[in-house]
């Protein structure tokens, strides 16, 4: 379930004040570095208790590849938003933000990921067609 | 991509003022809640008067507007708590209210975790989805009040502060700082005991049994039924030993028998020893609500018992999914713990 643990942010009564902390999510990324990456996937673990997304990105300077990570929620959450594990394929391009990984390079989670093809932002539609 | 703040839009708007309150010498804030998604239902918001402490509450509606009515003129704190797992919590300070005037407020919420997919608008999404389940609480065949469905839980609006022993604040005060990243859950071992997680409890009530499947480790609890005590002797365990009886219409759970490596109230982390006792309150007032009352005791960390006030909602459509934490976890590496 650190799926759900990772990313929980919390109202913490802590000496009379109300302050709020990011728990493991703080403790694998640093949400002050934000990152935009696009890239064509290359795999993906459709697993728990975190779904991951690898692209390559090109470097738009040099052209250099470098494989990326990007850590999403759990299966069950996605499931929840209406994606399935085939919803994306390796070969497809995808935009993602997010924010870098604080002990890993080329480590990212992924606030948005945009299919190039369609335009369509996943993972933000299910709730806009809630009622 | 900009990092995104809570936004509040403070705005005393004279045109905008409607007729008063209804009581003579008050006032109103009112307004809407708004998440990245649209309007937020049900939000539970709360305006604290900041020179007494009169606290008043409300509730959002279904297009996320809210009022609080016959407010005292004075400056007020307005919150709303984080809703499951999808939003941040909000706080503005310095809300004035005038007399006879509405100060509209309003909320804008951002995105607990900031958004990262499919950990937090699930639920959110879910919430709205069932908003409008009414009916009568279900029974059983002996009487007894049914709590078996699928809870979409939410955590207490609003938390009081745990009054710890010095050891227990060092500890509490290491894990804030370290933002959190020992706790068990990290590592796929039973987070929190206690039924503080604001994701789905599947509730399966026979006459001498609750059992409690969650999507976290250890994925069930039992609560015994059927008048058993607990042992006398035995192991300490991560979930404890829980019987459960009838008071009136509410359930009251009694867990005794901790390890002490849990960490209590998921969001909060507090330590605890294995002198923990928990007490738990169900009361299902009708189809769609399950009232859950928390009470930790343990005499060897807390200097008075912690307590948590929960409103979960039913999700009938929704079911426990399969999670196993151990397939692919990669943060104790990635957290630099490992």
């Amino acid at each position: 379930m650190r799926g759900a643990f990772i990313f929980i942010v919390a109202t913490i009564a802590l000496d009379g004040s109300t302050v709020a902390a990011h728990h493991s999510f703080a403790a694998e990324f640093d949400i002050t570095k934000s990152v935009t990456l696009t890239g064509k996937i290359t795999k993906i673990e459709w697993t728990n208790p975190h779904a991951f997304l690898f692209i390559d990105v090109a470097d738009k300077q040099t052209g250099a590849v470098t494989n990326w990570e990007i850590e999403m929620g759990s299966p069950n959450g996605l499931t929840r938003l209406g994606w399935t594990r085939t919803l994306l394929k390796p070969g497809d391009e995808v935009t993602v933000d997010g924010s870098l990984g604080r002990n890993k390079a080329n480590l990212a989670n992924a606030r948005s990921v945009v299919m190039t093809a369609t335009g369509k932002k996943l993972g933000a539609a299910s709730s806009e067609g809630a009622k | 991509m900009k990092r995104t703040r809570a936004i509040a839009f403070a705005l005393l708007v004279p045109a905008f003022v409607l007729i008063g309150s209804a009581q003579t010498g008050t006032g109103r804030i009112g307004g809407t809640v708004t998440s990245p998604d649209g309007p937020v239902a049900a939000a539970p918001v709360r305006a604290t008067h900041q020179s007494t402490g009169r606290i008043f509450s409300t509730t959002s509606t279904t297009a996320g507007q809210f009022a609080l009515m016959d407010l005292p003129p004075g400056m007020y704190e307005v919150s709303v708590p984080e809703l499951g797992l999808a939003t941040m919590p909000f706080v503005e300070k310095n809300v004035n209210v005038a007399a006879g005037q509405t100060t509209t407020l309003n909320v804008t919420l951002v995105k607990g975790n900031h958004g990262v997919i499919g950990d937090d608008n699930a639920y959110l999404t879910i919430r709205k989805k069932y908003l409008n389940v009414r009916g009568a609480a279900p029974r059983l065949a002996d009487g007894r009040p049914d709590l078996s469905g699928v809870w979409n839980a939410n955590v207490d609006p609003n938390p009081e502060a745990p009054a710890l022993l010095p050891w227990a604040n060092d500890v509490w005060k290491n894990r804030l700082s370290t933002a959190f990243r020992d706790h068990p859950d990290g590592f796929c071992l039973p987070g929190d005991p206690t039924p503080t997680i604001a994701l789905f409890y599947k509730f399966v009530q026979t006459k001498g049994l609750l059992l409690l499947l969650f999507e976290h480790e250890p994925h069930y609890r039992q609560i015994f039924l059927d008048g058993r005590a607990h042992p006398q002797q035995a192991d300490p365990t991560w979930m404890g030993h829980s019987v459960g009886k009838w008071d009136g219409d509410t359930l009251v759970v009694d867990t005794t028998g901790f390890n002490d490596k849990s960490w209590l109230i998921f969001a909060t982390g507090l330590p605890h020893t294995e002198m923990l006792h928990m007490i738990e309150r169900y009361r299902r007032p009708d189809l769609g609500h399950l009232q859950v009352d928390l009470r930790l005791e343990d005499p060897g960390t807390f200097t008075k018992p912690v307590e948590r006030h929960m409103t979960w909602e039913l999700a009938p459509g929704e079911e426990i999914l399969e999670d196993i934490c151990t397939e692919n976890n990669k943060f104790p590496e990635y957290a630099g713990v490992k």
